[in-house]
């Protein structure tokens, strides 16, 4: 047998086990955006120390003793969780609370799908997001995004996906500029990429991010999603026990590197037009997106073909969206919710194509 | 799961046993119409059974002995025609064809019982007596996990296999196709509709869903083919040649309760708890018809080798985690496991949703149609939502059948 069927039951094994890597998958990623987070956080405020204002996440930081002078791994640490932790515990909360609403009213035991979207959901955010938001957001992101579709793995969209594209479009003026958060612009993430629209390298340069910090994570933006390597990591275990698939992966990197280097040679050469295809990777939040949005096993294409053409197409529209709509600068989450809807559509022809070919040879 | 090396028929061992049966389920869609009655004394060869819409199509005993029981389940369905063996009252013989006509071939078929091992793909039935297939497939590999191997059994009796494929392939005019694992080399001069292909890569290499796809893939214009297993062929060989019923069958004995796995001689219908006297570890354990991917459990009436079975799978079950069934129904999650365990050919995902809501059109277009029970099993394994997609896709070939 070239293909060992397993019948024992794993850690891993079963609808658990995909959620349990999922989950383990996204830990680099988190423990990258607490550093981050707290980088950012403590950064800004050694530069202006009485910008702190008596915001409860700043309360929390100075109560784990989180320094801004010689801040160091514990300080962003502190500084990193007292920002994540509560927001991802009010959105743990609200899923729960609307999951175990849903469970009661159709008789079933509660799912437990809602602790990955309340995390993919967190890391989406910047830090300083309203509480507010978080509620709503996961509200949409359950009830819309998963319940009414039949709950966990029922879906045809990625809740968080769904959930976070809601607050953007609800909030899309939101003072995302609290004083301590430099570089962010709302719910757009980093406004790493409009610095490049305007002034493209030296612009960034200036701004402080080079290849290798914008590798690393050590920039500004969205919590989960500055780190192109803690994505990396989770990308290759989720690759290695197949959860997602590689096409789809591949087919974005793909998409996002034609269209760019199209963009670069027939273009003018100002504006995002400029960007070479590795910020495109690096920038903004498509890594995140790539790996933890658009390649969400039940809201992409369940065909071969399909996920070719379905990872084309988002990697082709985030450059698209960033090059061509200066006011979208990140373009990542629209992309993937509308490769998202028409990946059911995309299957369809995949298979209409096929159900013709196999009409063609048979007896 | 690498299958036990067969160390030669000579070294097999024999295991006789007093108790033998027919069972209903392995002849779909057969109206049974009983030519015999509990207490008849029978031959080996005889024939206990004939479909009462076809009555061409007989189904012989497969040893001598009295006949027991006549077993029958809900609406008076045939479960089992139990025998018990009595190998003194001889076989009945049977002349070999006087000539090739096809008529002649298929009179003998059908005389000798050896019909009923034909199936059909669509449907899986026993093909009609005048039907024409498109192809014939002779299976002759076989990569369940631990079952016993084909080629030693094949090349042991090779003179009867190669006679009844010779013979087989002259009942039409399609051509007949034996699928083989590689390096198993088979060349039949006597015909050219005759057709050696190898099949390699894994469980599904050795199923007749995946040669039929290969080969003559079927489902839009309404055509069938037709496929039997290699042991089916030795059958007919041994009846073409020696004139009288095959007597023993190769099945492997395999599992974890199992103390010694090994394959073993027995008659065809054996008893399986006969069988398993002293073969197993104590309790608790579950026992399946065929192997650990496509085996069925069995009810005790049901506890006899199926037609075409060809291994006994003996599970301990004491480590299973019997909490594994979900409270709640599991979603299913496509993912490339599915893929790599599908059948070559087939979008799984697409085909696994038009079974789960029953859209019998849809898995047609799917190729539904070239499936059978076994080429599913990987994926009931392979999916977390406990659907037994044998199962559905029989629903759907069902309502496919109806509408034809």
């Amino acid at each position: 047998m070239t293909e060992s069927i397993k019948l024992a039951g794993g850690l891993f094994d079963g609808y658990r086990g995909i959620l349990g890597l999922r989950l383990l998958a996204l830990l680099p990623v988190s423990i990258a955006a607490l550093l981050n987070t707290g980088y950012q956080y403590l950064k800004r405020l050694a530069l202006d120390p009485a910008s702190a204002g008596d915001d409860i996440r700043g309360k929390i930081a100075r109560g784990l003793g989180a320094g801004y002078a010689d801040a160091g791994v514990y300080d962003w640490l502190a500084a990193g969780m007292a920002h994540l932790l509560p927001m991802l515990a009010l959105a743990l909360l609200t899923g729960a609370f609307w999951e175990w609403l849903i469970a009661r009213g159709r008789g079933l035991p509660p799912a437990r799908g809602f602790v990955l979207i309340a995390l993919l959901f967190t890391l989406l955010l910047p830090g300083a997001a309203p509480f507010y938001h978080i509620v709503f957001g996961m509200s949409f992101a359950i009830l819309l995004g998963s319940a009414i579709f039949g709950g966990d793995g029922r879906t045809f969209l990625s809740p968080a996906l769904l959930g976070f594209a809601i607050v953007q479009v609800s909030f899309p003026n939101v003072d995302g500029a609290h004083p301590l958060w430099q570089g962010l612009t709302g719910y757009a993430g980093s406004d790493a990429i409009s610095l490049f629209h305007r002034g493209s390298e030296a612009a960034l340069a200036d701004a402080g991010i080079d290849l290798g910090s914008a590798f690393v994570g050590s920039v500004s933006g969205s919590m989960g999603t500055t780190s192109v390597l803690a994505v990396a990591i989770g990308a290759m275990l989720l690759l290695v026990t197949r959860v997602i698939a590689w096409r789809l992966l591949l087919a974005q990197l793909i998409g996002l590197t034609v269209v760019a280097s199209l963009f670069n040679l027939l273009g003018d050469g100002s504006g995002a037009g400029a960007m070479p295809a590795y910020w495109h990777l690096l920038l903004g939040s498509f890594a995140f997106g790539a790996v933890f949005l658009a390649c969400d096993p039940v809201a992409s294409c369940c065909t071969n073909p399909g996920r070719w053409i379905q990872g084309l197409l988002i990697g082709a529209l985030v450059v698209l969206i960033r090059v061509v709509n200066a006011n979208h600068p990140d373009a990542v989450i629209p992309a993937m919710l509308l490769a998202s809807i028409l990946a059911p559509l995309i299957d369809q022809a995949v298979i209409a194509l096929n159900i013709r070919q196999r009409a063609r040879r048979h007896v | 799961m690498q299958g036990a090396r067969m160390p030669g028929l000579t070294d097999l061992e024999a295991r006789n046993v007093t108790r033998a049966a027919l069972l209903g389920r392995d002849y779909r869609g057969v109206n049974f119409e009983m030519l015999c009655a509990e207490g008849d004394q029978v031959q080996a060869g005889a024939a206990l059974m004939r479909d009462s819409r076809r009555p061409e199509i007989l189904i012989c005993a497969p040893r001598a002995g009295r006949i027991d029981r006549v077993v029958r389940g809900a609406r008076r369905r045939l479960v089992a025609v139990q025998i018990e063996i009595d190998d003194g009252l001889g076989a009945i013989s049977h002349a070999a064809p006087s000539n090739r006509e096809p008529g002649t071939l298929r009179r003998f078929l059908l005389e000798t019982g050896s019909w009923s091992s034909l199936r059909t793909r669509p449907f899986g039935n026993i093909p009609h007596p005048h039907a024409e297939p498109a192809a014939i497939f002779v299976t002759a590999l076989d990569t369940e996990p631990m079952a016993p191997e084909a080629q030693p059994i094949i090349d042991a009796y090779l003179d009867e296999f190669r006679a009844a494929v010779v013979l087989l392939s002259a009942i039409s005019a399609a051509p007949l196709y034996v699928c083989h694992a590689p390096g198993h080399e088979l060349a039949f001069a006597e015909s050219r509709k005759i057709r050696c292909v190898p099949f390699s890569g894994g469980y599904s290499a050795g199923l007749p869903g995946t040669h039929i796809h290969a080969l003559c893939p079927i489902g839009f214009a309404g055509g069938e083919v037709w496929h039997l297993g290699y042991q089916d062929v030795i059958a007919l060989g041994h009846l073409l040649l020696q004139g009288s019923p095959w007597l023993q069958r190769v099945i492997s004995l395999g599992g974890s309760a199992v103390r010694n796995p090994r394959s073993l001689l027995v008659p065809p219908g054996a008893s399986i708890d006969e069988i398993l006297v002293g073969e197993l570890f104590d309790p608790p354990f579950r026992i399946l018809a065929g192997s650990q991917i496509f085996g069925r459990p069995l009810a005790a009436s049901e506890r006899f080798l199926g037609a075409g079975q060809r291994q006994i799978t003996a599970l301990d079950i004491s480590a299973i985690d019997e909490d594994e069934a979900a409270p709640r129904r599991a979603p299913l999650i496509p993912s490339e496991r599915l893929e790599r365990v599908a059948p070559p050919g087939i979008y799984a995902v697409p085909l696994m949703r038009a079974l789960q809501v029953g859209d019998a059109e849809r898995a047609r277009e799917l190729g539904a149609l070239e499936l059978g029970e076994e080429d599913l099993a990987p994926l009931s394994h392979a999916c977390f939502s406990g659907s037994d997609y044998g199962k559905l896709l029989r629903h759907v070939l069902e309502q496919l059948e109806g509408g034809h």
